[in-house]
């Protein structure tokens, strides 16, 4: 039976408006590719992807084999013993001081270490041994750094012990303070303040591609079709044909936002890397209530780009226009979301105030569980009044005949 | 019936179309795009608005049909007031123009069923009204194929089927069989001489001779946005000096 039929017959002539154009704009491949497919499939694959890749860099780089050259190995036997009995090392002591450099920066070797002449004097006279280790800092893990570290801390350590038993002092004396920890964050919180703010981002970032192009479409592209004038000499009012289209652009946006979060959760739950215990907190702070709590955000934010969107389609002469006069909108929306995941960047009654950096960090304090009350009201009352002008300009915009019949 | 009273149209310039329009509006702010007419098209009969490419006619038809507000004057279609009875208006009316004007991405039933609606049709009206005007006009074989997949010939078929599935009192047909072939222009000026045996009020604007003979019973022509002959054809025909329509047209437009 004909979907259209099948639906209904409503009789505000909004809502007519806005059945046709869920009709019109589900036959429209470029929408359902930008609203389903691209968030269902392509967000699943980016994140397990790029996990796979990161997981396996760390891996590699665990399981490094260090290659290490050691000068002065005559000065500090022990030590060099403690570097040969470390695990996955190869000591390279054929290679000459003055290509050192040029090996590690070729990468064929991982570090050199240099002991000083004076480095048993210096031990045995509670001194200070200098040790100078070259490496290349751009190992994106720091692992041949922290390996080297590792052997000669726990060799230092066994220095400092004998020393210290030697002039019969207590640890206390160099040690001071007895520190003891108590982090009173819950897993929820810490995963909320780090993580967070990636997830408003995505329902950012989506649901405003997700309204773009049914926005293009159902402005610019019914001037482009000259199917404007049908519409606009039939019974409906501005309002009604505003209303109607700006309802079907929100509910793209609200859709690709929500499949946004479904990809998201998909790509999580498929990645095999990530541990079991890990995956019970993310699905404890993605509950139900979590994803309502964000949702009500991402309404009057959807609401907002929307009714901006439709405003620039009708504006725009033909679908080409419209999408020159949009594409910098990306970079306006993605700064502030970008900003709402650095470190340290708080919601106040400043940033509570500023659209799409708000929606970005009230989602961090909804998923870290950490509300403040008189804050999320300053991010409604802010949202939703910014929604309701520009939806208010958007009417008064269609309303224009210099803008609907521009030329 | 449709009676417009001093009409007047300006449209409020920019610095680009100034620069555009030349050194004659480099001062003015506004373009007069119809300026001061007045003309009535009455019931049974075709009302035929003819003028050169910018002459105002497109200006003059989306003001009777309520999309653009006149600057000054009145136009009533049916009694009801463009201005103040907006939706009165369009509940009388069916516009067509050159273009087809559809959406590509449905079928003609849900093309016809989407105006219907907007119309507020009873759901048994409309399933008579499609059957009847699908049947006259060879439509149901492609009735529930996209739009997008359709002959020009079908589309426009399409076109006049969504045009008066109300079954309008009052017919705007604007420039109608611009850009189409022969076969389908026909269509066209028969659906238009239809209107006039079942008793509507047409008005068409063309530039073409040919089809204002045709089918017209009262012509107005208008140029630079004044209207400067209205009267009936025969009139016309009775005043002719040319020795063709186009030519005489021609004259005529050359003299105003």
């Amino acid at each position: 039976m004909n979907l259209y039929i099948e639906w209904g017959r409503p009789k505000l002539k909004f809502l007519i408006i806005a059945r046709k154009e869920i009709i019109d704009i589900t036959r429209d491949r470029r929408t359902i590719i930008m609203m389903i497919v691209v968030p269902l499939f392509l967000i699943p694959v980016l994140i397990g992807t790029i996990t796979k890749i990161s997981f396996s860099q760390a891996k590699k780089a665990s399981e490094k084999h260090l290659k290490v050259r050691f000068f002065g190995q005559e000065f500090a036997p022990d030590l060099f013993q403690a570097f040969i009995n470390m695990d996955k090392v190869t000591m390279l002591n054929q290679i000459p001081e003055d290509s050192v450099e040029s090996y590690i920066q070729n990468e064929y070797l991982d570090a050199a270490i240099y002991i000083d002449s004076d480095y048993q004097f210096q031990i045995d006279q509670n001194g200070q041994a200098k040790i100078n280790i070259h490496f290349k800092g751009t190992d994106s893990f720091g692992i041949t750094k922290d390996r080297i570290n590792g052997v000669l801390k726990g060799f230092e350590n066994q220095i400092v012990t004998k020393r210290m038993n030697r002039l019969n002092l207590k640890p206390e004396v160099v040690k001071a303070y007895n520190l003891t920890y108590k982090d009173v964050a819950s897993k929820q919180e810490k995963f909320g303040k780090i993580a967070g703010g990636w997830f408003p981002y995505v329902f950012i970032i989506f649901g405003f591609m997700g309204a773009m192009y049914p926005a293009i479409d159902l402005g610019a592209g019914e001037k482009e079709r000259g199917t404007l004038e049908t519409i606009l000499s039939s019974p409906a009012s501005r309002l009604d044909i505003v209303l109607g289209k700006f309802l079907v652009v929100m509910l793209a946006a609200v859709l690709t936002a929500f499949i946004a979060l479904a990809g998201m959760a998909i790509g999580i739950q498929s990645i095999p890397e990530i541990p079991p215990e890990m995956l019970v907190i993310i699905n404890e702070v993605l509950s139900p209530k979590t994803i309502g709590l964000i949702m009500t955000l991402v309404l009057p934010v959807a609401a907002f780009f929307s009714a901006v969107l439709l405003g620039l389609s009708v504006y725009a002469k033909s679908f080409k226009e419209a999408q020159s006069i949009m594409a910098p909108l990306n970079i306006v929306i993605i700064f502030p979301a970008v900003i709402g995941t650095l470190p340290g960047i708080e919601l106040n009654t400043i940033t509570a105030l500023i659209p799409v950096l708000n929606v970005s960090l009230a989602s961090k304090d909804i998923i870290a569980g950490v509300m403040d009350p008189f804050l999320m009201t300053e991010v409604y009352v802010s949202l939703f009044g910014l929604a309701g002008l520009a939806i208010f300009w958007c009417v008064k915009w269609f309303n224009r005949e210099s803008t609907i019949f521009r030329s | 019936m449709i009676q417009v009273q001093n009409l007047s149209k300006d449209f409020s310039l920019n610095r680009k179309q100034r620069k555009e329009l030349g050194d004659e509006y480099k001062n003015t702010k506004t373009l007069r795009a119809v300026d001061n007419i007045s003309f009535e098209c009455q019931p049974g009969r075709i009302f035929g608005l003819l003028g050169p490419n910018g002459a105002g006619k497109t200006t003059t038809l989306r003001m009777v049909a309520t999309m653009l507000k006149p600057t000054s004057g009145s136009i009533t279609v049916s009694g009801f007031d463009s201005v103040t009875q907006g939706q009165n208006v369009r509940e009388q009316i069916g516009f067509m123009t050159g273009q087809t004007a559809l959406y590509d991405r449905l079928t003609p039933t849900e093309m016809v069923k989407y105006i219907a609606d907007l119309h507020g049709m009873e759901k048994s009206a409309f399933q008579k009204r499609k059957d009847h005007l699908f049947q006259i006009l060879d439509m149901h074989s492609f009735a529930d194929r996209r739009i997008s997949r359709l002959s020009t010939g079908m589309k426009q078929k399409t076109s006049i089927a969504r045009t008066i599935i109300h079954d309008p009192q009052v017919m705007i047909f604007d420039e109608p069989t611009a850009g189409l072939d022969v076969m389908t222009s026909r269509a066209i000026m028969d659906l238009i001489r239809s209107c006039r045996e079942e008793g509507k009020t047409v008005i068409f604007s063309t530039h073409r001779m040919g089809e204002v003979n045709q089918v017209c019973d009262d012509i107005s022509i208008i140029y630079n946005g004044r209207l400067f002959y209205n009267n009936t054809l025969d009139q016309f025909k009775a005043e002719m000096t040319q020795a063709t329509f186009e030519d005489e047209f021609i004259y005529r437009v050359g003299e105003a």
